[in-house]
């Protein structure tokens, strides 16, 4: 019988499955899986919930009553942008600036990084907007660059705005107005006339939830906010309601996008902090599973079907940006940052006809029809098919044999191609995967690197059905020595595992740009500022004092430049001497950024924003490791032998498949080979070799 | 006056005359090249290399980016890096700036053949440069150039352009706009050792920075340079270190050639003929209210492409450009309508093309014209025609069709020029960016992009209102998209903006206008469609903004201010804004495609919910029926729109020909062949119009229109200039279908704008 105390419960959900995780204080794993139910997915989580409880022999209620923490990455809001099926919007601003979010920032939302939208611009567009100009109302008030009043708030205007934005059906109401964030007495005076207009409308308002300087992306957060507010809100209420029923005593904590949970409050002011939570729960996985292993340094790697995810842990913290895009519209949100570059199992290979360039991507065949393999009425093939002609995957073992793939029409349509190119089609193939592999090196090292950082002092996780078939070759083009391919229980639940290390964290900005020579107590004053509020925000969440954590930083950059660095206050609050290393603290940080000589000596710096993270530390997940053995291999260890064409030996080599899940821990075996278990195949190149470590993941060594 | 081709025992070595590059470079023996290279790469190493060097091109942009200092370069994003072969053949060029592209290779092939002897050109050397008649745009665009070398040979070069935000001249931010030559404007610079075995020369930075006003900016910028050059040499040393120096250059003349090979296909599904477009500057100095007019000619010969302007004004006062910021401007078109497919590596389809203009003009003048205003001026009126001879030269083929784009917003930019003291005590002078959210012209077969930025500048970035408040002493009372400002047509052209601001913390701003565009409109629409609103400035003395501002009563539109309305005019020099003036400045949108009348009235329905179509303009311009409660009358729209095209019908014309088709050339016009040769004929109704032979347009049923009534936000063009212009179109005799419209001075002839020429198609 399973311990009855300390459970930890993390609980995320997916496209098809909902998954649970429940960690006893011993580290002792257990998963429930259980369908995803989309029209009300609480009922998902109670299901995956009961499905863990009866794995350990125990009731419902008292695995709730037994569990410590809670912690859940909502997908309802993400779910609603995707399908546009968010809350009809209202948006109160300033007067003569109602087209804000419809004029956006030039570009129309696109970077370098859509390279084909920006050198074709017929392919282009602006998004749909979040709101029509019919349900956006200017008001007449202002604030000025100083905080100062320049128009009072006309309450007559706001009040008929409000009524007929009510009056045209909106459920939800976003409210942003110039300077908000230096002076937000307009907003909090709208606000207040909302919710007396309509005490159930959800409201939001930029200078509570993001008071950042910039008015387009404090207005995109407010909109997208009241956008997924509603559906969110009833959602995460209605299953912290039927947890208590059930017998859960403890907060439920929501997962958040910069890398912490919040309170089922705080989700309910700012529903827009759970958005993309569940790729930031890998990342948090990692962090979790890189202290175990003493790595500090991590790439994330997350290769699917159509995206490919790249995260960067450097010191065990996650990157973080603080800036975000949805569908085109950047808007302010302190985030780990994940960033989703356009590869996937379901790139499409293409040869140019005039040309006969060979190319993989951008274009995806998606899910749906898919690889030319799925045998959905794809016909262009993609980067899986070749994967499925070079023997990397299994006809009938792909995603665990839930979907049998088609090899012969994968052969068909590659070797069509290969024709043209006067090429065999595991030569073909072969090129194609070296193509992905290699882009998505150029991709990760232009992450890393834009980050100040060398790649080559990194380890890769690969996650993702397709991440361990292609990162072994990814990896060794960045100089990177190794792969992990975290596995056992918790590998198969990441996001979940993830969810349930986290911390509990409020991130507060404030900008205030502030000129050197600095004043001390000036600084500090805003910085104990933000820190007060993190304590009350931590005092709402039970927090003991003794638990709770601060972390400070500035942004700065040189004055009448526009890119800013993040320098931590290691000491939290400035003195006499840290102010005085400040200019070189700065000059040190930009010149690891930007190369050595790139800052100017003895130049203007200025503070831009001030920042806090508040965090308590939570009880976090073990893992129980196993003694490494010298134990040989299974017996029943290999599965198979298949012809698998090497591209490093040119040539069909009869390759032994593995069993993952008959390995133990210290089991090493050279490449070339494969080893498959029911989510992925973990390709294993010929001058590589493949280890299991005592936790039970898989590491490809180059 | 004679084209380039024509002028002999002329020295083009860009000191009198523009550099213009011979055939076979003259590079000193002391320097050698590189110029083996794998003809066999396989399709594998070529991806790989290839992507690898786009990676590094765009490495190569993102670090000047994230270093450099000037708001007016980081939000323009007025850059552009680029890589290129040993003899400067463009291998890829980014997709930021795109006016700087004709000006790199010319300014490192003539740094071949001029500095490969003295001082030398040599490992860890990078050369500085800026002067137009070599190769930049204006003055402001400082360029960097850094050859790379392999085992002592000049591999390749690599090299990046950057706005600056003043490097001297008698107008702060240094464009000039009453300059009367170069004498009047910033530094200049003809390339220039500026680092030399890896170490800045001191003494010639210091050169560099002593003319600008802002030479900290500067000194931040040539860092950003500096950063961007090293971190793509070392990564294109690690490709040579890697796959060795023939493949990699094996892939660079692939990359070229492949393009090549795209644009050859691309010709080669195209009928031949010449195209010209015709279009006006509006006032080259203070004072001055005459039109300056603008040709750009476009001939297609099999698979070469010339370029010509003639019959472009000569040059004077402070609008010009140089033969190389023409060149730059036909290659922004060239790049996004032709080779946007192969991510603008234009080197191949340059192989095939001859840019030929005239010596003298507005567009191509000659040592010591003013040219610093030539980006927002003479370069961007000679870019837009360019989309538009392009476009009616792809035309025929469907699958190039989608590429066709119209004028887009901002074809000539309303500068706001303005300076004084800040609200934090500082001096500060400054062009306002807001125009850079300009908008896309209409598709062939989709609306444009309201505000959807430049086109020139595929990636930019608007300021926030609040950035550009808390740096300057202004006060935006509104900044909106313009209703009707969207040329109108079947694809309607994007909408544009007007930003309207009073001073704010400060006594008074000084100011300075430079604009075109004001009176005549220049994003005209193609096919039939119409063009966008004009560029307007606005501006009000003594107005009562404050007594609106105490009464919680923001203004937002200028129409509801009262004062003492004063029309500036297009070079408006010294000008004092105090705290109760109001001045707005409004950008020109994207041009229409094809016939209004043809548009779905659904879409006009949309429009007029989404505030992009009036409801006047929807009945006057468009011809569609809404009722009381804003609903479509579809029946009432068909026959208004019928009895418009009614009117338009020439009943004495009937068909006197049959043919057969031979290609589709515009939106309702053919061109079809009998026994007695080819002809236009309406592809609505059959008409036949005119010999291929004639211009058509002369045969047309010819409509002369106000202006107002193709675009309801364009003003009194007398306000400015003292020609006279018409709005002409030129409509089937037969149905009523409008094939084209044109723009022009009275006194000028219809332009003859389709010559086809269809020697392969007339089998």
């Amino acid at each position: 019988m399973a311990t009855t105390s300390g459970f930890l419960c993390g609980l995320d959900i997916g496209g098809t499955f909902t998954d649970c995780v429940l960690i006893d204080s011993s580290g002792k794993i257990t998963i429930s899986k259980s369908s995803s139910t989309p029209e009300d997915f609480s009922i998902g989580v109670v299901n995956a919930i009961s499905g863990a409880a009866k794995k350990l022999d125990l009731s419902l209620e008292v695995l709730l009553g037994s569990i410590d923490g809670l912690i859940h990455g909502t997908t309802v809001g993400t779910n609603a942008i995707i399908q546009r099926k968010g809350a009809k919007v209202g948006l109160i601003t300033t007067k003569g600036h109602n087209d804000v979010i419809h004029i956006m920032r030039g570009s129309r939302g696109l970077s370098a990084q859509d390279i084909k939208l920006i050198v074709h611009i017929p392919e282009s567009t602006k998004p749909d907007p979040i709101v029509p100009k019919k349900l956006i109302r200017g008001v007449s008030e202002r604030v000025d660059c100083m905080g100062k009043t320049v128009v009072k708030l006309n309450t007559d205007e706001t009040y008929n705005s409000i009524e007929e934005l009510f009056s045209l059906g909106c459920e939800s109401i976003a409210i942003c107005c110039l300077w908000s964030f230096l002076n937000p007495s307009h907003e909090k005076k709208i606000k207040e006339m909302v919710t007396l207009a309509n005490p159930h409308a959800f409201v939001t308002c930029s200078s509570e939830l993001v008071p950042k300087w910039g008015e387009y992306e404090r207005t995109t957060a407010v909109a997208l906010n009241a956008y997924i507010g509603p559906t969110t809100v009833g959602y995460i209420n209605r299953l912290n309601r039927k947890l208590k029923e059930l017998g859960y005593k403890k907060p439920l904590q929501i997962s958040q996008c910069a890398g912490g949970t919040i309170s089922v409050a705080k989700a309910n002011d700012a529903p827009l902090l759970t958005l993309d939570s569940g790729p930031v729960s890998g990342v948090t996985g990692s962090v979790r599973l890189g202290t175990e292993l003493d790595t500090a340094n991590i790439i994330t790697t997350d290769l699917g079907g159509t995206s490919f995810d790249v995260g960067v842990i450097h010191g065990l913290n996650p990157t973080v940006s603080y800036k975000s895009l949805v569908r085109q519209y950047e808007y302010f949100l302190p985030k780990v940052d994940v960033q989703t570059l356009g590869t996937g199992g379901g790139s499409k290979i293409k040869v140019d006809g005039i040309t006969k360039r060979l190319s993989v991507g951008p274009d995806s065949a998606g899910a749906s029809p898919g690889p030319v393999c799925y045998d959905k009425g794809g016909k262009e093939p993609t980067l899986t098919d070749a994967d499925l002609v070079l023997g990397y995957l299994s006809e009938d073992n792909f995603a665990g044999g839930s979907i049998r793939l088609n090899r012969e029409k994968s052969v068909e349509s590659i070797r069509r191609l290969a024709k043209q190119l006067k090429m065999d089609e595991y030569e073909f193939a072969g090129g194609v995967t070296t193509i992905a592999e290699f882009q998505m090196a150029d991709l990760i090292r232009k992450v890393t690197v834009q980050k100040g950082l060398d790649p080559r002092d990194f380890v890769v996780f690969a996650f993702g059905g397709a991440g361990p078939v292609h990162m072994g070759v990814t990896a060794r083009e960045l100089g990177i020595k190794k792969v992990y391919i975290p596995f056992g229980d918790a590998a198969a639940v990441w996001c979940a595992f993830g969810a349930a290390s986290a911390d509990i964290s409020h991130v507060n900005e404030k900008v205030k740009i502030t000129s050197s020579p600095f004043d001390k107590d000036d600084l500090n004053n805003t910085i104990e500022e933000l820190e007060e509020k993190g304590n009350s925000q931590l005092e709402e969440d039970f927090v003991p004092n003794t638990s709770r954590i601060f972390g400070n930083s500035i942004d700065m950059r040189h004055k009448g430049q526009i890119n800013e660095v993040e320098i931590s206050l290691e000491e939290g609050h400035l003195t006499k001497e840290s102010i005085e290393t400040l200019h070189s603290k700065f000059t040190e940080k930009y010149e690891q950024l930007y190369g050595k000589g790139s800052s100017l000596p003895g130049s203007q710096l200025e503070i831009v924003t001030f920042r806090s993270r508040a965090a308590a530390v939570t009880q976090k997940p073990k893992l129980i490791k196993q003694p490494i053995t010298d134990k040989p291999l299974a017996k029943d260890v290999l599965r198979d032998t298949r012809n698998i064409y090497w591209v490093e030996q040119e040539k069909i080599v009869p390759t032994p498949i593995f069993d993952g899940y008959r390995f133990r821990t210290g089991n090493v075996l050279d490449g070339p080979c494969v080893v498959e278990t029911d989510t992925t195949s973990i390709v294993v190149h010929p001058d590589q070799l493949i280890r299991m470590d005592d936790v039970g993941n898989f590491i490809i060594e180059n | 006056m004679p084209r380039i081709s024509e002028l002999k025992d002329i020295n083009f070595d860009g000191i009198e005359n523009p550099y213009i590059p011979p055939e076979n470079l003259k590079i000193s023996k002391k320097l050698s090249l590189h110029k083996e290279f794998d003809t066999n790469v396989d399709p594998v190493t070529y991806e790989v290399i290839r992507h690898n060097l786009w990676q590094i091109n765009e490495e190569h942009g993102s670090t000047i980016q994230r270093l450099s200092g000037s708001p007016v370069a980081m939000y323009a994003l007025d850059l552009n890096p680029s890589i290129l072969t040993e003899e400067a053949e463009f291998v890829y060029f980014g997709p930021y700036m795109q006016y700087m592209s004709g000006v790199t290779d010319t300014q490192i092939k003539w740094t071949m053949e001029y500095r490969s002897e003295n001082p030398g050109i040599n490992e860890g050397d990078m050369f500085i440069a800026n002067d137009p008649w070599v190769g930049a745009a204006h003055q402001q665009d400082v360029m960097l150039l850094c050859p790379i070398f392999y085992e002592g040979k000049l591999f390749c070069w690599i090299a990046n352009c950057l706005h600056q935000y003043d490097i001297g001249g008698i107008t702060p931010g240094s464009f000039c706009p009453s300059a009367e030559s170069v004498f009047d404007e910033g530094l200049m610079l003809p390339p220039l050792k500026i680092i030399e075995n890896y170490e800045v020369r001191r003494d010639i930075e210091a050169v560099y920075l002593r003319s600008s006003r802002k030479p900290n900016l500067v000194a931040l910028d040539f860092r950003a340079q500096i950063a961007g050059n090293t971190t793509a040499r070392d990564r294109i040393k690690e490709l040579l270190d890697r796959y060795g120096p023939s493949v990699v250059k094996g892939v660079m003349r692939k990359i070229i050639d492949n393009s090549e090979k795209s644009y050859l296909a691309k010709m080669d599904s195209l009928p031949d003929g010449e195209w010209i477009d015709r279009t006006y500057i509006e006032a080259c100095r203070p004072g001055d209210r005459r039109t300056h007019r603008v040709v750009i000619g476009l001939r297609k010969e099999g698979n070469h492409l010339t370029f010509y302007n003639d019959g472009s004004a000569a040059q004077e006062g402070a609008m010009n450009a140089t033969y190389s910021g023409w060149r730059g401007s036909i290659m922004v078109a060239l790049n996004e309508l032709l080779c946007w497919d192969q991510y603008f590596a234009v080197g191949g389809a340059l192989r095939h093309i001859t840019f030929d203009p005239t010596p003298g003009t507005l567009n191509c003048a000659n040592y010591p014209a003013s040219v610093s205003t030539a980006p927002i001026q003479s370069m961007e009126i000679s870019l837009y025609p360019a989309y538009n001879v392009l476009s009616k030269m792809i035309y025929p083929n469907p699958n190039l069709r989608k590429d066709i784009m119209c004028i887009g917003g901002t074809s000539q930019w309303p500068a706001t020029l303005f300076r004084g003291i800040d609200q934090w005590g500082e001096q500060y002078g400054y062009l306002l960016i807001d125009p850079i959210g300009g908008a896309i012209g209409a598709f062939s077969s989709a609306d444009g992009i309201n505000t959807g930025g430049q086109s020139r500048t595929p990636i930019c970035q608007l300021p926030n209102v609040e950035h550009t408040e808390q740096n300057f002493p202004i006060l935006f009372l509104y900044r909106k998209e313009l209703t009707d400002s969207g040329g109108a047509g079947k694809f309607r052209g994007g909408l544009s903006a007007e930003s309207c601001f009073i001073p704010n913390n400060t006594a008074l701003i000084t100011q300075d206008t430079l604009s075109s565009g004001n009176a005549i409109p220049t994003s005209s629409g193609l096919m039939g469609g119409y063009p966008s609103t004009t560029n307007a400035y606005k501006f009000m003395t003594d107005s009562d903004v404050k007594k609106h501002l105490t009464e919680s009563d923001m203004p937002d539109d200028f129409s509801q201010l009262s004062g003492k309305t004063v029309e500036l005019q297009l070079r408006q020099e010294n000008f004092e804004q105090k705290p109760d003036d109001v001045y707005a400045v409004r950008w020109s949108g994207g041009g229409g495609f094809g016939d209004p009348l043809q548009r779905d009235p659904k879409k006009v329905l949309e429009d007029v919910d989404n505030f992009a179509v009036s409801q006047s303009a929807a009945f006057d311009i468009y011809g569609v029926v809404l009722d009381e409660t804003g609903q479509l009358n579809t029946v009432e729209t068909e026959s208004l729109r019928q009895s418009r095209r009614d009117k338009r019908i020439d009943r004495t014309r009937k068909i006197t020909r049959k043919g057969t088709l031979i290609v589709d050339i515009s939106e309702s016009l053919q061109i079809c062949s009998d026994s007695e040769g080819s002809f236009f004929a309406c592809s609505n109704c059959g008409m036949d119009i005119a010999s291929t032979e004639k211009n058509y347009k002369e045969q047309c049923v010819q409509e002369k229109r106000t202006f107002n009534e193709v675009n309801p936000l364009i003003g009194q063009p007398e306000i400015f200039i003292d020609d006279s212009v018409e709005y002409r179109s030129f409509c089937c005799p037969g149905c009523g279908a409008l094939f084209d419209n044109e723009i022009a001075l009275s006194s000028e002839p219809i332009l003859w704008d389709i010559k086809p020429a269809l020697v392969k198609y007339s089998s």
